[in-house]
């Protein structure tokens, strides 16, 4: 497509599969499936909270990109045009799911956070339940933030992007990013105050 | 505190202040109780974010996606652009009939009840066809509520 002598091809070998696609070579998206698939993976369930869900968001994340792919204008690495869909479409599901919530009459509170069940390494007891204390609170925390906090986040925190990474993968300032995370850590910095005095209050009692 | 040394102090706790101002920003939180205190927050709140390891791809996962790629048809096909001609103009059509059959609804529908009515029809009809629906129903609701004096008329 670009001419340069410096295409994003060059950069990123994944555009020109995708070009493969666009083309009608539905087997060039195999190797995108394989090489992207466990990052989707992760940032869907990081996102939603919930493993079985995110195996199927992801699913839906490549059969969007696999219809997408005639219409995409290659532009930095592909993982970036990927996590963009992932975002999207978990961001989505998350919305529904509070709709179907609301309309259930049921408490978001509780039920945006579903238990997460870590593999049981045989480590100390009290280290695994002080694990799990933490993730319930991370969880409780990240569903609690407003969409647009919640996915600057996560892709920071855990995904392990740049400000600049996470304004391409959301198609925002990194200005934006940094306001977004502020405003994130100010609630997190909360939160994590208030379940400091919870804990203490639990302990003190005989 | 201002709020842009609040913003420095988070870069630098994710790495993304240039290296001489990372530096400069270290000393002062050295000499800063406030300062230091502010950052050991932050820091706190963020190192204390911690979820269990995501799980892994699970077997044949890349296989099942191939599957369902492989049961589509040809990327972008369920793009309007790529629709049958028929299929777009009867979808156009379609829309162009709800929106006139919408308005045609919202525009007769108050004038109709005041038609029964039969006070003021005409002055009545001239206001309402100039107006929303919206506007239509408190006009309505006005009137009626005038008409049954229990009161003088609404600001």
């Amino acid at each position: 497509m670009a001419t340069d002598s410096v295409t994003p091809a060059a950069v990123d070998p994944g555009w020109a599969s995708l070009a493969r696609v666009a083309g009608g070579d539905a087997e060039a998206f195999a190797p995108l499936v394989e090489s992207h698939q466990e990052r989707l993976l992760h940032l869907c369930e990081r996102l939603l909270g919930d493993a079985e869900e995110a195996r199927d968001a992801t699913q839906e994340v490549f059969l969007k990109a696999y219809r997408k792919a005639g219409a995409v204008r290659p532009q930095g690495q592909v993982y970036t045009w990927l996590y963009r869909i992932a975002v999207n479409h978990c961001l989505n599901k998350l919305r529904r799911r509070r709709l179907v919530r609301f309309l259930r009459w049921e408490d978001p509170e509780d039920r945006d956070a579903p238990a997460f069940e870590p593999p049981d390494g045989g480590a100390d007891p009290a280290a695994v339940l002080e694990a799990r204390r933490r993730w319930r609170t991370t969880r409780r925390a990240i569903a609690r933030l407003p969409e647009n906090q919640r996915s600057v986040l996560v892709l920071v925190r855990f995904e392990g992007l740049s400000y600049k990474q996470v304004a391409e993968v959301l198609g925002i300032t990194e200005g934006a990013v940094e306001s977004r995370l502020f405003r994130a850590m100010r609630r997190l910095e909360t939160a994590q105050e208030a379940d400091v005095s919870r804990v203490s209050l639990g302990e003190a009692k005989p | 505190m201002t709020r842009s040394i609040e913003y420095d102090l988070m870069r630098l706790l994710h790495g993304e202040l240039p290296a001489e101002e990372a530096r400069a920003l270290r000393a002062r939180i050295f000499t800063d109780p406030e300062l230091a205190q502010a950052y050991r927050r932050l820091e706190s709140a963020w190192q204390g974010l911690s979820l269990p390891p995501a799980s892994p791809v699970p077997p044949g996962f890349a296989g099942r996606v191939m599957a369902r790629v492989r049961g589509r048809s040809a990327p972008g096909s369920l793009a309007w652009s790529a629709a049958p001609g028929w299929a777009r103009a009867t979808a156009a059509a379609a829309l162009v009939a709800g929106a006139v059959l919408g308005v045609g609804v919202g525009r007769s529908w108050p004038a109709a009840a005041s038609a029964e009515r039969g006070s003021d029809t005409q002055t009545f009809l001239s206001a309402t066809t100039e107006t929303s629906l919206a506007d239509s129903y408190w006009n309505l609701v006005e009137d009626v509520a005038a008409g049954d004096g229990s009161g003088e008329a609404q600001p």
